[in-house]
C-alpha cells in the first residue's frame, strides 16, 4: 500500500506538483500517464526518495518513510536509460545491491551466485551473465536493469519510462512480458510513461497528470470511455475538438449540430465539443442531413479507413470501416456530408455533458 | 560542356602542405634533439647523462613531481566530482577559478609566488624571522609545478563525468549503497582511465615546467636545478651534448605521455549503460 499525501514541489517559480494525493493498492500497477511537464517523474522520484517533496507525506504500507532517504527506502527502481553500471558484468550489476549490504545482512558469496543466477533466468539472460552493457542490445539492458532492481526484493517497484529508449517491436514484446512478470511476482509498481496506448495497455490503473495536477484516476476503460476533463479527452485517443454554442437543447458547432436532451431549459451557453473520429458519420453528398465536407486526405489502416475531412475551414478527422469508404468513394477532393452520433461537451458553466448527445434520427451506419 | 572532374592537384597540394610543416615543425626539431644528443656516439651520451649536475636535476625533478602528482589527483578528482556531479552556487566561478593558471604566463605565476614568499614579499619576513626556506628552496618549486599543473586532471575528468551523469551513482543508492561505496565501486571506476590520462599530462608538465620554476628556483647548481634549467644552463655552456642529451628525456616522456594517453582514452567507455 502506498499513499501520496498532498505532496507539493517547487523548482524556483516553476511548480512541479501541486498537492498531489494519490494510494496504490497492493499488487496493483499503476501507470503515471501525461506529456513532458506534467510532474509524473518528478513524483516518482519522490516517491523513491531521489528527491524530496516540499511539502506532504510518503506512506509506504502504513509507514511513513518521508524522511527516509532513498537508500533506506529499498525501493526498486528502473531508469529510462537503464544506469546499468557500465564497467561491471550482467552478474556483478545484478548482485550489486546485495553485496553492499551492512555486513551482518549479507548473504553469503553462495548464496547471492544462486539468486543472481535465479534473476537472470527470469529475465531470461541467463547466458549473458559475463558481458558487460555495452555488449547487449537495448532491450536486454532494460532487462538487466529490471533484475538488478528485483534483487533487492523490494517493497515497491518504479519505473521511469521503462520502454521509451526502446524500438516499436522490442517495446511491445516487452509491455507485454512485464505485465505477465508483475502478474506471477504479484509486486506493487507504478511506471511512467507519456505513451497512452503503453498506459492503456498494461495498467491496472492509469494517473493521468498535467501540469502537476491528477486530471482523473481510473481503469483504462473509465479513462478511455469516460474522461473527466478536456485535458484527459484529448490526451487519450485522436478526437474532434470544436468550438460549440448549447442553446434551447440543442448544439451549434462549425456547422454540425447536434440535439443535446440533457440541457434543455437553460439559456444560451458556450463551451467545447470533443467528438471521436468513430462518432463522426459520413454521408453522401447528397443527403439531406448533416453539413458539406470536403474530403483532403484518406489513409488506410487494417480495416479501417481514416479520412481527414474540412469542415467551414476545420479539419476534422473521421473513422470509418473499409468497406464503407469504399461505398462513399471517399478519396482526396471528394465532397461528402458530416454529422456527429455522439458528442460530448465541456461547457463554460461547468456542465460536462454527463449525456452525450444523440443525433436526431440517427438510423444506424446503413445509410 | 559535361562538368569536368574536379583536378586533384588543390587536395595534392594542401596535404603536401600539411605534410611538410608536419616535418618541418614537429618531426625535424624532435630528430634534431636526439641526433645532438648522440652527435659524439653512445659513449658521450651516457656520461653526459651520468654528470653530478644532470643526475642531480633529474633526482629534483622526479621529486618534485611525485609531491606535485598525489595533490593533483585528489584536487582534480574533487573539483571534478563536485562541478560535474553537482549544482551549487559559484559553480561557474569554481569552473573559472581551475582554468586561471591555464591563462595566466608560468612566469607571472612564478612572480605572485615570489611576491607571496620573496624575502620582500608579503610571507616573507614572517617565514625568514622562523628560518623557513620557501623561495629558492623545495618548497617553492614544488608550490609553482603544483600551481601550473592543477588544472589537468580536472579538465579532463569534468567532460567525462558530465557526459556520464549521475544515473549510475542514484541507481547505486536505490539498490542501498552508501556515498562512500558508491564513489569507490561506481564512480572511480567509471572514470579511472580518464584519471590516469589526467596524471600522466600533468606529470608530463610537472617535469617540463621551465618559466615558473626558474623564478623561484634560484638556480643553484647541483641543488636547485630542474631539468629543463639544467638543458637551459648547459646550453648556455656550449655542452651542446650534455643539454641535448637531457632534452632527450623530456622529449621522450613527452613521447611517451601523449601515447600512452591515446591509449587510455580509447579504453574509456563513453557510453556503456
Amino acid at each position: 500500500m502506498i499513499q501520496l499525501q498532498n505532496i507539493h514541489k517547487r523548482y524556483g517559480d516553476y511548480v512541479a506538483l501541486d498537492d498531489v494525493s494519490l494510494s496504490v493498492a497492493p499488487g496493483e500497477l499503476v501507470a503515471l500517464l501525461g506529456p513532458s511537464g506534467s510532474g509524473k517523474t518528478t513524483l516518482l522520484r519522490i516517491l523513491a526518495g531521489l528527491e524530496a517533496a516540499d511539502a506532504g507525506r510518503v506512506l509506504l504500507n502504513g509507514g511513513d518513510v518521508t524522511a527516509l532517504s532513498a537508500r533506506e527506502r529499498q525501493v526498486g527502481f528502473v531508469f529510462q536509460h537503464y544506469a546499468l553500471f557500465r564497467h561491471m558484468t550482467v552478474f556483478d550489476n545484478v548482485a550489486f545491491g546485495l553485496t553492499v549490504r551492512p555486513r551482518r545482512q549479507r548473504p553469503g558469496k553462495a548464496e547471492i551466485a544462486e539468486r543472481v543466477h535465479h534473476l537472470l533466468a527470469m529475465v531470461q539472460l541467463e547466458g549473458l551473465a559475463g558481458r558487460v552493457p555495452s555488449q547487449l542490445s537495448g532491450g536486454q539492458r532494460q532487462r538487466v536493469a529490471l533484475a538488478r532492481a528485483l534483487a533487492i526484493e523490494p517493497r515497491l517497484l518504479l519505473l521511469d519510462e521503462p520502454f521509451g529508449a526502446l524500438d516499436a517491436k522490442v517495446r511491445k514484446d516487452l509491455r507485454r512480458w512485464l505485465r505477465r512478470l508483475h502478474d506471477e511476482l504479484g509486486m506493487t509498481g507504478v511506471f511512467v510513461t507519456h505513451d497512452q496506448e503503453e498506459a492503456l495497455e498494461v495498467a491496472d490503473r492509469v494517473v493521468v497528470m498535467s501540469r502537476g495536477r491528477i486530471e482523473q484516476v481510473g481503469s483504462p476503460a473509465e479513462i478511455y470511455d469516460h474522461p473527466a476533463t478536456p485535458f484527459v479527452y484529448q490526451f487519450l485517443g485522436n478526437v474532434n475538438r470544436l468550438d460549440c454554442r448549447l442553446r434551447d437543447g440543442r448544439a451549434e458547432m462549425a456547422g454540425l449540430s447536434l440535439e443535446a436532451p440533457g440541457h434543455g431549459g437553460v439559456g444560451e451557453v458556450t463551451g467545447q465539443a470533443f467528438i471521436r473520429p468513430h462518432d463522426l458519420e459520413l454521408l453522401p453528398a447528397e443527403a439531406a442531413e448533416g453539413a458539406a465536407a470536403v474530403v483532403s486526405h484518406v489513409s488506410l489502416r487494417g480495416g479501417m479507413a481514416r479520412a481527414e475531412l474540412m469542415l467551414a475551414g476545420r479539419i476534422l478527422e473521421a473513422e470509418l470501416p473499409r468497406p464503407q469508404a469504399e461505398a462513399l468513394a471517399l478519396r482526396a477532393g471528394a465532397a461528402v456530408r458530416v454529422r456527429p452520433r455522439q458528442a460530448r461537451f465541456f461547457l463554460e458553466n461547468g456542465w460536462s455533458g454527463a449525456e452525450p448527445a444523440v443525433a436526431p434520427g440517427y438510423l444506424g451506419d446503413g445509410i | 560542356m559535361t562538368p569536368a572532374r574536379p583536378s586533384p592537384w588543390p587536395r595534392r597540394l594542401l596535404i603536401l602542405l600539411a605534410v611538410v610543416l608536419l616535418i618541418l615543425f614537429l618531426l625535424l626539431p624532435l630528430l634534431t634533439v636526439f641526433a645532438s644528443a648522440f652527435a659524439h656516439g653512445v659513449a658521450a651520451y651516457g656520461a653526459a647523462l651520468a654528470d653530478p649536475d644532470a643526475l642531480s636535476a633529474i633526482g629534483l625533478t622526479l621529486t618534485v613531481a611525485a609531491l606535485v602528482l598525489p595533490f593533483n589527483l585528489l584536487f582534480g578528482l574533487a573539483a571534478a566530482w563536485a562541478v560535474a556531479k553537482f549544482d551549487f552556487p559559484g559553480k561557474s566561478l569554481v569552473i573559472t577559478l581551475i582554468d586561471l593558471p591555464f591563462s595566466v604566463s608560468p612566469v607571472i605565476s612564478g612572480l605572485i609566488f615570489l611576491l607571496l614568499f620573496g624575502l620582500q614579499g608579503w610571507l616573507g619576513p614572517w617565514l625568514a624571522a622562523r628560518d623557513l626556506r620557501v623561495m629558492f628552496a623545495l618548497p617553492g618549486m614544488v608550490l609553482v609545478t603544483l600551481f601550473v599543473t592543477l588544472p589537468f586532471v580536472a579538465r579532463e575528468l569534468i567532460p567525462l563525468m558530465e557526459e556520464q551523469g549521475t544515473e549510475e551513482e542514484e541507481a547505486a543508492l536505490m539498490l542501498g549503497a552508501s556515498g562512500w561505496r558508491i564513489f569507490w565501486r561506481i564512480t572511480l571506476p567509471n572514470v579511472r582511465w580518464g584519471l590516469l590520462a589526467g596524471v600522466l599530462l600533468s606529470n608530463a608538465r610537472a617535469m617540463g615546467e621551465f618559466g615558473a620554476v626558474s623564478m623561484v628556483s634560484g638556480h643553484i647548481l647541483g641543488l636547485t636545478m630542474t631539468l629543463p634549467q639544467q638543458v637551459e644552463r648547459f646550453y648556455n655552456d656550449y655542452n651542446t651534448v650534455g643539454a641535448f642529451s637531457l632534452a632527450s628525456l623530456l622529449a621522450l616522456l613527452g613521447l611517451l605521455t601523449l601515447v600512452a594517453k591515446s591509449l587510455l582514452e580509447k579504453r574509456t567507455p563513453t557510453s556503456g549503460a
